[in-house]
């Protein structure tokens, strides 16, 4: 009874502070918003700069260049290719290459060494002195990079056995788990646009909480006989509502804006639901140590760049071992319930898993949950529910 | 107001009381009863320990010394019989009177048709029903005052406790607030503060004045006026004279059975025939070499006995 009366007090309240909500629940759409105009959305496409040095070699009255049939057979093989989008551009010289990758305009540089052609010709008359020679440019630490000199390398191979009819040592064969071939950057980045809409929540919930403390109506209900459950029960489920519609306008937005995803969306809602519960016991924890809501506007902020930038919402990360528990390692991100919703949705969104698949991330959620919720209680009974 | 000799019910009784912030003490060793039916006054100046005193008897701050027990009362949590309205206006901005009032008296586990009905009455008694639907928020001071009283009661508590309930009311709600307070006597048993006199003389039936949380007197707001001497008070502002000419005339004051009160520049005679010796006491004030500024004639009042009691005015 008591628990419902929360419930409606608390929703009230929650949607007369309209603007509070507007903002928390538009937070993910508009962050989509911005990504989509930032960044294509088609699927990921290899820029690949190709400066042919090659100077070519008069076989029997014929002038051959090898490397500009390398190039050719380059360029097709790059079209036919299903999953991944490679386009060729070719430069004029090294320098003009080089200014391209830096200007991003490619993300790889390839030149094709001037003694190609003859190098292939005296493998030909099998003379294995020299090989063929090819120069990769790029920026090592990119991820567009390694993946184009992957494909590249295999090119080159695949190119010199045909021309040479020598045999191939290594057949390298790539599949993309998934749609993580098929999806371009926006796809990629919107699972972790749809936690940061949830983190977002920290600071709605934490208020709610704190709200009593500051107008000190928190007196009102220490003199009632209020069970300290009721009252982060009845706010959670609030907050808890506000976490799903912000999930499902983020998603929804998402989807307007050409979202490709795979994995089942009821799946998706769980790992949203469980992800809101967490930061709305983690919520508590901000609550419970501070007094008003412009404590938790300074305080939260800790957290939720923690929660941004370390826990894989806005960029990818690995983290080292902080101690390891019956064999099983705790890392710093571990500790935070945003990591493990991320690599869930990935892994459901983008990889296209089953739920069984997330099983670990589920538990390491609701386990965390468990831990926020009950920091968080203690500590807020203790501060701002104490009584005689 | 007249006391009865009617043997009273102790609902709150109060023992050695005492609670220190530190190193000061804030509530001194208090010892008093509060008996059933009865409005109680605690009348003192700023920091003399009234709301510490009752942020104790409600449960919300522990005491450092002391008891505080309900003996008329068999149920074991002070919560559920308790209404309190703090000093400061406590309110949900963002729910209307109506709304706040349910969900309060939901809080104390109340049926909910029952809690409407008493929402509304208290709505209207304190003059509050064109607010019903209005948050709270947007009410003006004395509104959120009155709100406050409401919320007090809304469960229908046995003992009130109103921390300064006419703070901040115009004389028009000041007068349905009392009316409300006297009305709460038949079945409830009611405790505020003030450094109000007049309020306090008013509407408590029995009246505890406290300073530096000491309890200095405890008795009717009547028999409180008498300690100062039966009769009327004449108020003499002087103007300013040194030291000895006024304690040369307070002197000679003392050949006179008139009692006499210095609050700085202000004397104030006490007697029970006042108007036949302010001639005599003009007489003597100007053969002393005191210039009267001002000779006000008026009925004694608690403000004289707090003079009395502790050399300085309430309103500071
Ligand atoms: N939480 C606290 N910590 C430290 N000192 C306190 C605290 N609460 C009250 N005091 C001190 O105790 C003394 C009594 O305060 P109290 O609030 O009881 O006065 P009061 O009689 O209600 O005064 P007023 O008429 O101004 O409301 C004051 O000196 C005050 O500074
Ligand atoms: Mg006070």
């Amino acid at each position: 009874m008591k628990f419902v009366s929360i419930i409606t007090k608390s929703f009230k309240e929650q949607i007369r502070n309209y603007w509070v909500l507007l903002l928390t629940l538009s937070m993910g759409p508009f962050f989509l918003f911005i990504y989509d105009l930032m960044t294509e959305s088609s699927p990921q496409q290899y820029k690949i700069c190709v400066v042919n040095t090659d100077r070519g070699i008069t076989v029997e009255d014929s002038f051959v260049n090898y490397g500009s049939d390398f190039q050719f057979f380059f360029k097709q093989k790059g079209n036919s290719m299903a999953a991944v989008t490679f386009s060729v551009c070719t430069a004029a010289g090294k320098e003009q290459g080089i200014e391209m990758v830096r200007n991003n305009k490619a993300d790889i540089l390839i030149i094709i060494d001037r003694l190609f052609s003859q190098t292939i010709e005296k493998k030909l008359a099998n003379d294995h002195t020299n090989l063929p020679q090819v120069e990769f440019i790029g920026d090592l630490t990119s991820q567009k990079y390694l993946i184009s000199a992957v494909w590249i390398n295999e090119m080159i191979n695949e190119y010199i056995s045909k021309v040479t009819g020598s045999k191939r040592v290594v057949e390298v064969k790539e599949t993309p788990l998934g749609e993580s071939g098929a999806i371009g950057e926006f796809d990629l980045l919107v699972p972790g646009i749809l936690i940061i809409s949830l983190i977002m929540l920290m600071f709605t919930a934490s208020i709610a909480f704190v709200s009593e403390v500051e107008n000190k109506t928190i007196i009102r209900l220490k003199l009632s006989k209020l069970p300290p459950l009721a009252y982060f029960g009845g706010i959670s489920v609030v907050q808890l509502l506000i976490g799903v519609l912000a999930v499902l306008l983020t998603l929804f937005t998402a989807i307007l804006l050409g979202f490709g995803y795979s994995g089942s969306l009821p799946v998706m809602v769980l790992v949203a639901v469980l992800t809101s519960m967490s930061m709305i016991a983690f919520s508590l924890v901000v609550a419970a140590i501070t007094k008003s809501a412009n404590e938790v506007l300074v305080v939260g902020c800790f957290p939720m760049f923690l929660f941004m930038f370390f826990s894989g919402a806005a960029f990818p990360m690995h983290s080292n071992t902080l101690f390891t528990i019956a064999g099983y390692p705790i890392t710093f991100q571990g500790l935070m319930s945003p990591s493990h919703a991320i690599s869930a949705l990935n892994k459901t969104l983008i990889m296209n898993m089953k739920v069984s698949d997330i099983m670990p991330e589920i538990i390491s959620i609701i386990v965390l949950s468990i831990i926020y919720f009950g920091v968080g209680a203690l500590i807020f009974k203790r501060r701002h529910l104490r009584t005689l | 107001m007249v006391k009865t000799n009617v043997p009273q019910i102790v609902a709150i009784q109060i023992h050695n009381l005492t609670r220190r912030f530190g190193e000061l003490t804030a509530v001194n060793g208090l010892s008093l009863e509060i008996y059933r039916n009865e409005i109680f006054g605690l009348l003192g100046p700023n920091g003399a320990g009234k709301t510490t005193t009752i942020n104790m008897i409600c449960g919300l701050l522990p005491v450092s010394e002391g008891k505080i027990t309900f003996p008329g009362n068999v149920r074991k949590d002070r919560r559920s019989f308790i209404g309190y309205c703090p000093q400061e206006n406590i309110y949900y901005p963002k729910l209307t009177c109506l709304e706040q009032l349910l969900f309060m008296g939901q809080m104390y586990d109340q049926p909910f048709q029952l809690l409407k009905k008493r929402a509304f009455k208290l709505l209207h008694l304190l003059g509050l029903d064109d607010k019903t639907n209005v948050m709270a928020g947007n009410l003006s001071g004395g509104m959120k005052r009155r709100l406050n009283i409401c919320l007090a009661l809304i469960h229908d508590p046995e003992i009130v406790i109103l921390d300064e309930p006419e703070a901040g009311l115009d004389p028009q709600s000041r007068m349905l607030v009392r009316d409300y307070i006297r009305s709460c006597k038949k079945e409830k048993t009611v405790i505020l503060t003030t450094h109000n006199m007049d309020e306090a003389d008013r509407i408590t039936d029995r009246l505890a004045i406290i300073d530096h949380g000491k309890l200095l007197l405890l008795d009717t707001p009547q028999n409180l006026k008498k300690t100062m001497g039966e009769g009327d008070i004449l108020e003499m502002l002087t103007e300013d004279v040194s030291e000895s000419v006024l304690n040369d005339f307070i002197e000679k004051m003392k050949l006179f059975p008139i009692q006499l009160t210095r609050n700085g520049n202000i004397l104030l005679f006490t007697h029970t025939d006042m108007i036949n010796r302010v001639v005599e006491i003009k007489k003597l004030a100007e053969e002393s070499g005191l210039k009267i500024e001002e000779l006000k004639f008026r009925e004694n009042t608690l403000e004289d006995v707090f003079i009395h009691l502790t050399g300085r005015s309430l309103r500071q």
